[in-house]
């Protein structure tokens, strides 16, 4: 019967059905980015007993007191003693410090830039979990001179497979043997390395030897397995002064695994953002139940005939609940089923969107399966409980006589409570949606504080050392070349940097500062203002001994007139002759940080980063031009040309708002959806017992026009109400956003959504006019 | 309705009329235990009802009570089969027993080869057979019918009466609302109201308690 009965009624069928379809998919969709995040490592068997080893800087200014960048020592010295550590593991980026990744060559004059990958122990097998498909962990990291491979990787160099043994060259130049291939790890993985090499050759292939006692270099990760049962607080206990005769404030510690992802240092920044996705699924999830409830009740309102007559042969108001209930509870789980459905087709396009791999479909995912079921059990129950409650009470007599139930008309009221949070919730999650969208896109494309565009950049390999100048010569010879320079690192690409103490700040005050080694024309060449004093220059050589600032670093400073003023770095004091503008160098999602910029010397080692600024439209040819300019000055080195926007919209925090901002504008629009389903379907219901009313005014002389603000009068007031809440709730979201700079809320954001939101009801309310207007009179009247 | 004294005696027919307003359908809807009355005493089979719950009352009411109304009330979304059966699931008949009832109440009703077709397909004197139906398929031991024949023309209607008559002789109590003073006539006795009273309680023919 309930089946018959939703088939003679397809609108409104139709509408339930679409709400609760598009409500538990967006439900479903925001779980699945949650559970990614959430379960980030997971795939590793030993993830509860994995741990980071850390470091606290107390030091008075840091963006970032926290570090996982460690001294090798700490893991080749202080934890092994400890009983409770089972394993250790020491790693490092492979590539230099500024260039992520090396080149890998099977033939000479094709090298392959896989980036990721790191020098590991071998004892990094026993901790995380690598699925080894040639191979094995035994002696994968054992031997010299040898490699392993993601399966991605090897596919570049092996697509037919059978890597194991073959040999490729590091950077065109020394042989390695392949000596194992392991499954791609999971993309929710901290730590996802393309490749491998064993630490035993970190010396050789760095230059930098001796870092197994070197308490100072602190570029190194070190995860640590502890024994079951033992407790890491009790370690960090242990390892809390481990640093003391070395660097004051500096205090190591284990972080679990579990936290790295979320919480790694303490910043709540992802954990704000998941909570507010979380509690966008639940709002989703009440405004569907909502909208479930005020469906249920008008749909159940129209079934007085039924409910009369089976109250007057017996039935109890207990089973008839039940039938409500039982009912509501079908539809739900039916449509749960076909929610799974659309995520499950849907998923490839998902992806793309967020730009992550959360699987081929969803029907593996029996975790999420049965809380999809659980959710649409409890919205179904839930939702059915006002109407069903209502319903059941309701005297048989008058049941049978009214065609339609008159709810109460109280001043407040359930029913009055109920389309008013529908307004509220509809409106919030439109605008909330809409602010996300508009602050994750002023992330990205915020004003960086240099020029980003119509730049390329390389970074090279090498073994030479010299001056820049003459390639640079060599480039600006062509008219497409505009600028060039030559740094250790660049925007996006974040250095290292000290703690230091300045002039004028008191003898025990340090602040870490970043350490850029440049070029001459770096600051010309990426167009970033000098404020005050100048930039480096060729007329004076005493430049080497001096430095630059930026803007923050003055303010952190105190220092009123900064010219003139030396900062104290270990071993040197650097004077300052110029101060730069801000600009973005770390992400943009971090505030800025105290910098500071050197002069290169006239014989550095030319492994480093390149960046060349070509005339608009010409970056074909720019790239070309370097390119040819490159293999004449740098002869069998490898190097890799890339637009410098890649590191931009490659950076951790710039793909995670990217990613926020494409979820938000997809949770907009089923915000949207969501809601006016909702709204059409309370309006239609609420005319449709209106119709012997609007009969009646036909009758005696209503025009359309008073017709129409009649009803929508009776939905003013709601609709007022719910605006109010909404903008309120909104405002406050606003403020709870994570991140360092916020963009200027604006009046749009919020008149959007409310337009969008009238829109609906003002549409509905005239389809229904327009509907009696064509009925006639007295069809209106017989219908009642 | 006011100061109303009036007993029913087991197997009679009794016919209630009266202007519209008069109470009519009031008086059927507290024999029914639909409704309950403001003050006074109602004895159902001998049972106090005077301030019984709702549930109480479904309870006493199930099985033994059986409706008919003047507009049909049959249910769109069920077939006519489907319609008969409700009583029996409100007593949980089993299955078995159920479907041997309904068949049995839809021949006697002429209807059967209709079973499967829904409301809207009947004519209005089918419509109200199969309300008839619904309403003795419990073997209640009492029928109110609210007007049974006001929405039929005199064919249908005097078919409905015919069935009516049927069923009180084969010992079911039953209590007749209507306007119809032909239809009246066929009654063990009538009862007129005005304003809520009873102003004429008049016997026609003999009635034997059985």
């Amino acid at each position: 019967m309930f089946i018959r009965r939703r088939m003679n009624n397809k609108l409104m069928a139709g509408i339930s059905a679409l709400n609760l379809i598009a409500g538990i998919t967006a439900f479903l969709l925001i779980s699945l980015f949650l559970q990614y995040h959430l379960n980030y490592d997971k795939h590793n068997r030993l993830y509860d007993r994995i741990y980071r080893l850390q470091i606290f800087s107390d030091v008075q200014y840091s963006s970032n007191p926290h570090s996982a960048s460690v001294p090798a020592a700490l893991g080749r010295h202080e934890l092994t003693e400890l009983p409770e550590v089972e394993k250790i593991a020491v790693i490092h980026s492979a590539g230099d410090d500024n260039i992520d990744g090396y080149y890998f060559s099977a033939d000479p004059s094709s090298p392959v830039m896989i980036k990721s990958g790191s020098f590991s122990d071998s004892t990094i097998f026993d901790i995380f979990t690598f699925n080894f498909i040639e191979g094995s962990a035994r002696d994968a990291l054992t031997s010299p001179h040898t490699l392993v491979l993601s399966r991605a990787s090897a596919e570049k160099f092996f697509p037919e497979g059978e890597a194991y043994g073959k040999v490729l060259y590091l950077e065109n130049k020394i042989p390695l043997t392949v000596t194992g291939v392991y499954e791609d790890l999971p993309g929710n993985s901290e730590w996802r390395p393309e490749f491998l090499l064993p630490m035993q050759d970190y010396a050789e292939y760095t230059g930098y030897s001796n870092r197994d006692d070197n308490y100072w270099w602190y570029s190194f990760n070190t995860y640590v397995l502890l024994k079951k049962n033992a407790d890491f607080k009790q370690v960090n206990e242990k390892i809390h002064d481990a640093l003391k005769n070395y660097r004051e404030y500096h205090y190591p510690y284990l972080r679990p695994l579990s936290k790295v992802h979320i919480n790694a240092y303490f910043q709540p920044d992802m954990m704000i953002a998941l909570g507010l996705f979380s509690f966008i699924a639940l709002l989703i999830l009440v405004l569907t139940s909502i909208n479930f409830v005020n469906l249920q009740t008008a749909d159940a309102t129209s079934r007085m005939r039924e409910i009369g007559i089976k109250k007057s042969v017996g039935y109890t108001y207990r089973e008839l609940w039940w039938q409500f209930v039982g009912e509501a509870i079908a539809e739900s789980l039916f449509c749960a089923m076909l929610a799974l459905l659309v995520v499950h087709f849907g998923m490839p396009l998902y992806n793309r969107i967020l730009g992550l791999d959360l699987g081929p479909g969803i029907f593996h995912n029996l975790q999420l399966i049965g809380v999809v079921m659980l959710v649409a059990v409890v919205t179904g129950f839930f939702s059915s409980l006002y109407p069903a409650f209502i319903i059941s009470r309701y005297n048989p007599v008058k049941a049978l006589k009214q065609r339609f139930l008159t709810l109460e008309n109280n001043r407040i009221s359930i029913k009055k409570v109920l389309v008013t949070s529908q307004f509220a919730i509809s409106l919030f999650l439109v605008i909330v949606s809409f602010i996300f969208f508009k602050q994750a896109d002023f992330m990205i494309n915020k004003e960086m504080g240099f020029d980003k565009d119509d730049l390329i950049t390389a970074n090279i390999k090498t073994y030479r050392t010299g001056s820049f100048d003459p390639v640079r010569q060599r480039l600006l010879t062509f008219p497409e070349i505009k600028n060039a320079c030559f740094t250790d690192y660049i925007p996006f690409i974040l250095p290292g940097g000290d703690d230091m103490s300045w002039e004028g700040g008191l003898p025990d005050e340090k602040t870490f500062v970043r350490v850029y080694n440049v070029s001459y024309e770096y600051f010309d060449t990426y167009r970033i203002r000098i404020t005050r004093g100048r930039d480096f220059s060729r007329e004076y050589p005493s430049d080497r001994e001096k430095c630059l600032v930026n803007e923050t670093a003055v303010r952190v400073f105190g220092w009123k007139d900064p010219v003139g003023m030396r900062i104290k770095a270990p071993g040197k004091d650097w004077e300052v002759i110029g101060v730069v503008e801000d600009y973005v160098a770390q992400s943009v999602h971090n505030p800025i940080e105290p910098q500071t910029f050197r002069l290169m010397g006239d014989s550095v080692s030319l492994t480093g980063m390149y960046s060349i600024r070509y005339a608009p439209g010409k970056k074909q040819e720019a790239e070309a031009i370097s390119r040819s300019v490159f293999e004449e000055s740098y002869p069998g080195d490898a190097f890799n040309f890339e637009p410098f926007i890649n590191h931009i919209t490659s950076e951790n925090a710039t793909r995670i708002w990217g990613v926020f901002r494409n979820v938000s504008f997809m949770f907009a629009s089923f915000s949207i959806l969501i809601s006016s389903v909702g709204l059409f379907g309370l309006v239609l219901y609420y005319c449709r017992r209106k119709m012997k009313e609007i009969g009646i005014r036909k009758v005696v002389g209503f025009s359309l026009f008073r017709l129409y603000m009649k009803l929508a009068g009776e939905f003013l007031g709601l609709i007022v109400l719910g605006i109010i809440i909404s903008w309120a709730g909104a405002w406050i979201m606003y403020n709870k956003l994570p991140g360092a700079e916020k963009y200027g809320l604006q009046l749009p954001e919020f008149l959007i959504g409310t337009v969008i939101v009238v829109i609906v009801s003002v549409a509905t309310i005239s389809y229904n006019i327009l509907v009696a207007a064509r009925t006639s009179t007295a069809s209106i009247l017989k219908y009642e | 309705m006011n100061e109303v004294n009036l007993s029913v005696q087991s197997g009679e027919f009794l016919a209630i009329m009266g202007p519209s307003g008069c109470g009519k359908s009031t008086l059927l809807n507290i024999l029914g235990l639909l409704d309950t009355p403001d003050s006074g005493e109602y004895y159902f089979n001998g049972v106090p009802t005077a301030g019984m719950s709702e549930l109480n009352r479904t309870r006493m009411r199930k099985g033994k009570i059986g409706f008919v109304f003047q507009n049909f009330n049959l249910i769109d979304e069920l077939t006519v089969y489907e319609n008969v059966e409700l009583p029996l699931l409100a007593v949980r008949m089993r299955p078995p027993e159920r479907k041997k009832r309904i068949m049995a109440v839809l021949d006697r009703m002429q209807i059967s080869h209709r079973r499967d077709h829904f409301p809207q397909q009947l004519s209005g004197g089918q419509q109200q057979r199969v309300a008839i139906a619904r309403a003795v398929v419990p073997e209640p031991g009492l029928v109110l019918a609210d007007e049974p024949t006001g929405n039929l023309d005199s064919a249908n209607g005097e078919e409905v009466m015919q069935l009516l008559e049927h069923l009180n002789e084969s010992g079911t109590t039953i209590v007749m609302v209507t306007h119809s003073m032909a239809h009246a006539e066929r009654a063990h006795r009538t009862v007129n109201l005005l304003d809520g009273r009873v102003i004429i309680d008049h016997r026609i023919r003999q009635f034997h308690i059985a």
